[in-house]
C-alpha cells in the first residue's frame, strides 16, 4: 500500500515536471495557480488545522509577498526569485509581529482580529502611494516566464507539503494537535503552548508570502483589492476543509478538485459564481465538516498521518 | 467644530449600535458570529426603496414591512443552516454565515443588479444655532433610539425577552428551568435580522444602495461588540456611540483614505489591551 503510493506520488511528479514541454501556454498557467491554490490551503492548514487557531486573515500573508517581491522587482530591480524569498521572509516578519499579541486572544477573537489585521495592512498599502503605487497598483516590467515560474510554484506547493508531512509525523505536530484540542491541559502538560503557536504560525506565512511573490510577478501587476480579498482566505480555508484539515493530503485533494470543478463548471456561469461558491461552503461544512479524508479516516480506520 | 462633530458621532453612532445589538444578541445566545449580518442590513435598504419607488411609501413607514420581512429570513435561516452550527467550532460558523452572506449578495446582484441606489427623500438640514445636521440623519438616530429602547424594553421586561437573556447566561440551565432553548435561538436570529433591517431601511435615505453595502457594516458591528465586550447587550449600545464618535473625531485629522483604517485599528487594539470589551463581557 504504502509503496503503491510512493510510487504513484512519483509517478505524479515526474509528469507534472515533464507537463510544460508539451502544454500550452494556457495550460501551463492553469497549473501554475493549481500550485498556489495547494501552497495556500497546505499553509492555512499548519496554523489553522493542526492548532484550531482559526486564521481568517490569511491573504496577508500572500499580499504582503506579493508587495515585497513587487516593489523589489519594480522599483529596485531584483531579480524575480530573490525578490519571491525576500516575500517569504517579509511574511515571516510580519507573522511575528502580528502573532506576538493576537495568539494569545482565543477562539473568535483570534479570528476577529486577523479579519481587522488584514483590512489595516490593506489600507496601510493603498497609503503609501510612492512605495506601493496606492490604490492605483503597481506595475511590473513585462517578462514572459511562465514556465520558470509554473516550476517554482511547484516548488513551493511541494515544499509546504513536505514541511506538513514533517510537522504532522513529528512530536512537534503532536503537541500542536494537543493544543487544538485542548489547550488547559495541553498547558498542563508542560507544551509552551504560545511559542507552538508562534512557531506554527511563522511556518504557515512563509508559503503565502513567497507563492504572493510569484502571483505577482506572474500576472504583472498587483493592487490592493486583488492581493488582500477576504475571498481568497476564504477559499483557501474552504480547500482545506473539503479535503480534510490537519491531515498532510487533505487540503492538497481539496485544492485540486475545487479548482478543477472551478476551472470546468464555474467558469460557465460567471454571474451565478458567488452563489455556487456560497453554496458549496455551506454544503462542505453541513455535510462534511472533517473533508473528504477525514471521513475516510473514521470509516476506515486510517492512520492519522495521510 | 468639536460640537458638531460629536453631535455628528452620536447620531452616527446610535445606527452603529442598534445594528451591532443584533449582533451581538446572536454572539450572545449561539456564540455565533454571523458574518450574514451586514447583508441582512442591505435586504433591509432594498425593501425601502423599492416600497418608495413602487409605492412611494415613506422610508420610515417601511420599517413596518422591512423589520417583520427581515425576522421571517432570520428565524428561516437559523432554522434551516445556523441551527446545525450552533455547538460546532467557530471555524463552521463563520464559514457558513459567510457562504450565506456572498449567495445573497450575488441573488441580489441577479434579481436588482448593481447599480447604485438611492432614495430621494426628506434632503435638507436643520440648523441650530451654530450647528447644522442633515434631517435624515436626525430622524434616522431619533428611530434608531426608538427601536433599540424598544429592544430592550423587550428583553428586559418581557417573558421571551428574559428567556433570551437566560439562554444567553447559560443555556443548559436555562433548559432545565423550561425554557425552549431552539426556539429561542430562533427567537433571536429573527429581531437580530429585523435589528439589521431597521439599519438598511434608516441608511437607506443617507447612503448608495448597492448589493454589497452590508459588508462594512459587518465589520464596524463586529468591532462595536468587541469594543463593548461580546455577550454584553449595554455593552453594544456604548461600543456603538464611541465608534462613531471616534470615526467622526479622526475624520478631522486623517484623510478619507486612513480614516476607513481607523475602526480597523481600534478593533485590533482593544482586543489585544483589553479582550473582554470595556464593559465586562464573557471571554471564550
Amino acid at each position: 500500500m504504502k509503496r503503491a503510493f510512493l510510487v504513484g506520488l512519483a509517478v505524479v511528479l515526474v509528469a507534472l515536471a515533464l507537463y510544460p514541454m508539451q502544454a500550452t501556454g494556457y495550460g501551463v498557467r492553469t497549473m501554475l495557480q493549481l500550485f498556489m491554490w495547494v501552497a495556500l490551503a497546505q499553509s492555512w492548514n499548519l496554523i489553522s488545522g493542526l492548532t484550531g487557531y482559526v486564521s481568517f486573515g490569511h491573504v496577508a500573508f500572500f499580499g504582503m509577498g506579493a508587495y515585497t517581491a513587487g516593489i523589489l522587482i519594480g522599483k529596485l530591480g531584483w531579480a524575480w526569485p530573490a525578490a519571491c524569498l525576500a516575500g517569504g521572509v517579509m511574511a515571516m516578519v510580519l507573522a511575528i509581529v502580528i502573532g506576538w499579541p493576537c495568539l494569545r486572544l482565543k477562539g473568535p477573537y483570534f479570528a476577529i482580529a486577523m479579519l481587522g489585521l488584514n483590512e489595516v495592512l490593506r489600507v496601510i498599502v493603498s497609503y503609501y502611494e510612492g512605495l506601493t503605487g496606492g490604490g492605483n497598483g503597481l506595475s511590473l516590467p513585462t517578462l514572459h516566464a511562465s514556465v520558470p515560474i509554473y516550476y517554482a510554484m511547484g516548488l513551493v506547493a511541494l515544499a509546504v507539503t513536505a514541511l506538513a508531512y514533517l510537522i504532522i509525523t513529528s512530536r512537534f505536530g503532536l503537541r500542536l494537535m494537543t493544543i487544538r484540542e485542548d489547550e488547559v491541559a495541553a498547558e498542563a502538560m508542560g507544551i509552551d503552548t504560545f511559542r507552538h503557536k508562534l512557531y506554527a504560525f511563522l511556518l504557515s506565512a512563509v508559503g503565502p508570502g513567497i507563492v504572493g511573490g510569484l502571483a505577482a510577478r506572474d500576472q504583472g501587476y498587483i493592487e490592493p483589492l486583488s492581493v488582500f480579498p477576504l475571498i481568497t482566505t476564504i477559499t483557501m480555508i474552504v480547500m482545506a476543509l473539503f479535503g480534510g484539515k490537519g491531515t498532510i493530503w487533505g487540503p492538497v485533494l481539496g485544492a485540486v478538485v475545487l479548482f478543477a470543478f472551478q476551472e470546468l463548471v464555474w467558469a460557465r456561469f460567471i454571474y451565478l459564481h458567488q452563489l455556487f461558491f456560497g453554496g458549496i461552503i455551506v454544503a462542505v461544512v453541513l455535510m462534511m465538516p472533517r473533508g473528504i479524508l477525514g471521513v475516510l479516516q473514521q470509516k476506515y480506520n486510517l492512520p492519522r498521518t495521510i | 467644530m468639536v460640537g458638531q462633530v460629536v453631535i455628528s458621532g452620536l447620531l452616527a453612532g446610535s445606527l452603529y449600535a442598534m445594528v451591532a445589538l443584533g449582533l451581538g444578541l446572536i454572539f450572545g445566545v449561539m456564540r455565533v458570529l454571523n458574518v450574514a449580518h451586514g447583508p441582512m442590513l442591505m435586504l433591509g435598504a432594498y425593501t425601502t426603496f423599492w416600497l418608495f419607488h413602487w409605492l412611494g411609501l415613506s422610508p420610515y413607514l417601511s420599517l413596518l414591512v422591512s423589520m417583520p420581512a427581515l425576522f421571517v429570513v432570520g428565524v428561516v435561516l437559523q432554522r434551516l443552516l445556523v441551527r446545525r452550527v450552533v455547538d460546532a467550532p467557530e471555524l463552521s460558523s463563520l464559514l457558513l454565515t459567510f457562504g450565506v452572506s456572498i449567495a445573497l449578495v450575488n441573488l441580489t446582484q441577479l434579481a436588482f443588479t448593481s447599480d447604485l441606489r438611492s432614495v430621494e427623500y426628506l434632503t435638507g438640514a436643520f440648523i441650530l444655532g451654530p450647528f447644522a445636521f442633515s434631517k435624515s440623519r436626525v430622524i434616522a438616530c431619533a428611530f434608531a433610539i426608538l427601536i433599540t429602547a424598544g429592544a430592550f424594553w423587550f428583553l428586559q421586561k418581557t417573558r421571551l425577552g428574559k428567556a433570551i437573556r437566560a439562554v444567553s447566561q447559560s443555556r443548559e440551565v436555562a433548559q432545565v428551568c423550561g425554557i425552549d432553548v431552539q426556539r429561542i435561538h430562533m427567537l433571536a436570529f429573527g429581531v437580530a435580522s429585523a435589528l439589521a433591517a431597521a439599519g438598511g431601511s434608516l441608511v437607506a435615505v443617507m447612503v448608495a444602495i448597492q448589493p454589497e453595502m452590508g459588508q462594512m457594516y459587518t465589520f464596524k458591528s463586529f468591532l462595536v461588540i468587541v469594543l463593548g465586550g461580546a455577550g454584553n447587550y449595554p455593552g453594544a449600545l456604548l461600543g456603538g456611540l464611541l465608534l462613531g464618535l471616534v470615526e467622526q473625531l479622526s475624520s478631522l485629522f486623517l484623510t478619507t483614505q486612513v480614516n476607513e483604517a481607523v475602526a480597523y485599528i481600534l478593533l485590533v487594539l482593544v482586543l489585544l489591551v483589553r479582550p473582554t470589551g470595556l464593559l465586562k463581557g464573557r471571554s471564550s
